[in-house]
């Protein structure tokens, strides 16, 4: 990801690892709380946040992803802008607001060899329920993350969110992961 | 009147698959999703899938994926380049044009030829046709030809798919299902002007898009032109080129669509003033064209530019749709124009576009409550446009006015919608098409 390149896997009780942890944990109950300015600042503001297309293809075939194509492909910008709509009256999408919870899992951290960055692996199942007719609904995804130390705390830098279905089963992602 | 249980009916359904999916054209790809010999995409007309290839030779086709033998899917990956397709059963094996070439113990087995002739192919889609790259499979053998089937909607498709001389490239598509039924979709996007300003009043709130404030939207002009239709928005004053620049499309491509595009096709922009929208072509295939503001760079906060988005409305069942959605673009669109063209696709439309996500939401309770026995007791009114004895609301725009084929007017009114369920409900009371023509492709087809 980026020039910053990932070194060595951090034990798991080494203080940058637990860090690394808490900011996902935190970010994810921002999330699940559609604390979405609050998010917002948790990320610096040269933010790439991406969540490509996943594809079948044949073992072998060298790419799983859609050429050029993803869900997400996010600057600072287009994110504040999905974060405003979200505090307009006009969001039916999301009104009423659906019931979330960020499962977070399996976090690996990587040291890089700036000493300003970690590489943060982690799994993540996001459970949506809305309204009482429809059907809850999964989205399980893996994530690769870049932190940066900015002053006094880590901030998001780069995510790569990657799916684990080809045809999403949600109607839409009016829901960030 | 609509009786409301047509979005959410089982046995609806069933008669769709049966008398309109079997014979309609239907979109399957684009030329450009498979540009190399030996690319391919998997696709499916309902439940049929179809490897759509380009052979060794170059030429495009669209074969069945089911192999001779024993039925057994021959390519389980929805994309990717192969020079031969071979079965994970048995071992069977397809060359990329479909024909059979490999055949484990073929003497042994078979008795060679005497047994089973090895001069067959994979079976080959009904009808393939294409339009401007735009690839569409039809089901039924009799089925007329593409060109006579789009009929004067090929005016319109032209300002989406025919920009320079190589076309559009696609990117996607994005797929996901929604538990809606197909038609709402595509009766969304033929001509509902109507629900812009309401339920997406959160774009204009947030910057992302200029137009749709009520009073715009309803100064633009919907159209239908034989087996499609779709929606306008007017411009302000000024000629092609600005009007093109207006919605921000570079010089570089304005001079080639000028090239391109027919007389009439640029005086519905340069003298009449509407830029096209949202289109849908029957059955279930759609168009959007819009041009929201991508970026907050300095000097540039008011720039805006155009993107192309093309989707399936592909159906599950009478209450589930899977949203097949590609981003398009012009092949000779500057590299800088395709990625922000690709990203203002992603911001507005898509599984993650902030126009679509409120859409669904709306057909997605729309379709659940369409399920009930209520909704057999109730007629949706459809009657937007028109008084209670019939006339019009608005008059038809004349031909001086809008250059275009088919019937086209101005302001709120549901007339394309109605096209598109006069055409279905048209469809429904046709008698099933003969599966096979005269002569079946392979010795293994299928006869009445």
């Amino acid at each position: 990801m980026s020039a910053v390149s990932a070194r060595k896997a951090l034990p798991f009780n080494d203080s940058r690892h637990l860090q690394a942890h808490q900011f996902l944990v935190d970010e994810a109950y921002l999330l699940d709380a559609q604390q979405y300015q609050t998010w917002l600042d948790t990320m610096t503001d040269d933010i790439r946040y991406v969540m490509p297309v996943r594809v079948t293809t044949a073992r072998g075939a060298g790419f799983d992803t859609s050429p050029g194509m993803a869900h997400f492909d996010e600057d600072k910008y287009s994110l504040s802008l999905r974060v405003a709509r979200m505090g307009t009256e006009h969001v039916w999408a999301e009104d009423p607001p659906s019931r979330l919870r960020h499962f977070i899992t399996n976090v690996r951290t990587f040291e890089c060899d700036d000493g300003t960055h970690l590489f943060v692996e982690s799994a993540e199942l996001l459970f949506r329920s809305r309204g009482d007719v429809n059907e809850s609904t999964l989205v399980s995804c893996g994530r690769e993350d870049l932190l940066r130390w900015c002053n006094d705390r880590w901030k998001l830098a780069r995510r790569n969110i990657i799916t684990d279905e080809s045809v999403l089963r949600m109607q839409n992602l009016a829901v960030f992961l | 009147m609509i009786p409301a249980h047509i979005y959410n009916d089982k046995e609806l359904f069933a008669l769709e698959k049966e008398r309109l999916f079997s014979r309609a054209w239907t979109f399957v790809a684009h030329e450009s999703e498979i540009p190399q010999e030996g690319d391919y995409v998997v696709r499916r007309v309902l439940d049929d899938s179809f490897i759509i290839t380009r052979d060794s030779a170059g030429d495009v086709r669209a074969m069945f994926n089911m192999c001779l033998h024993r039925g057994m899917q021959v390519c389980r990956a929805e994309m990717g380049n192969a020079s031969n397709f071979r079965c994970p059963y048995h071992g069977w094996t397809y060359r990329n044009d479909g024909r059979l070439t490999g055949l484990p113990f073929h003497r042994d087995a078979y008795g060679g030829d005497e047994g089973f002739a090895k001069n067959q192919t994979l079976l080959p889609a009904p009808k393939l046709s294409s339009y401007n790259g735009l690839l569409f499979i039809s089901m039924d053998p009799g089925a007329e030809p593409l060109q006579d089937f789009l009929g004067d909607f090929k005016f319109y498709l032209d300002f989406y798919t025919k920009q320079s001389t190589g076309g559009l490239e696609l990117r996607g598509p994005q797929r996901w299902r929604i538990k809606a039924n197909w038609k709402i979709g595509a009766e969304n996007f033929a001509g509902d002007m109507y629900h812009t300003p309401h339920t997406h009043a959160s774009i204009v709130e947030i910057g992302l898009f200029r137009e749709p404030k009520a009073q715009k939207r309803k100064d633009g002009a919907t159209y239908w032109a034989h087996r499609g239709g779709g929606t306008t928005y007017k411009l302000p004053p000024g000629g092609f080129d600005e009007r093109m620049r207006y919605v921000g499309y570079p010089d570089d491509m304005i001079g080639r669509i000028k090239k391109l595009w027919t007389p009439r096709q640029q005086q519905i922009v340069g003298e009449d003033g509407f830029m096209i929208s949202a289109a849908t072509c029957f059955p279930n295939l759609s168009f959007v064209h819009n041009w929201p503001k991508v970026h907050d760079r300095n000097g540039r906060n008011d720039g805006v530019l155009p993107f192309i988005s093309i989707r399936l409305w592909q159906p599950i069942s009478e209450h589930e749709t899977e949203v097949c959605s590609w981003f398009a673009v012009d092949s000779a669109a500057p590299p800088q124009y395709k990625q922000d063209s690709y990203k203002a696709y992603l911001m507005c439309f898509g599984s993650t576009g902030m126009f679509e996500q409120d859409d669904v939401e709306n057909w997605v309770s729309l379709t659940t409550t369409a399920g009930g026995s209520m909704a057999r007791r109730l007629l949706l009114n459809s009657r937007m446009g028109l008084l209670l004895d019939d006339r019009p609301v608005v008059e038809a725009l004349s031909a001086e006015s809008f250059h275009g084929p088919g019937r086209a007017q101005v302001g709120y009114n549901e007339n394309n919608q109605r096209e598109l369920l006069k055409l279905w409900a048209d469809y429904l009371q046709m008698p099933r098409p003969a599966l096979t023509a005269a002569a079946p492709a392979t010795g293994t087809a299928v006869t009445e």
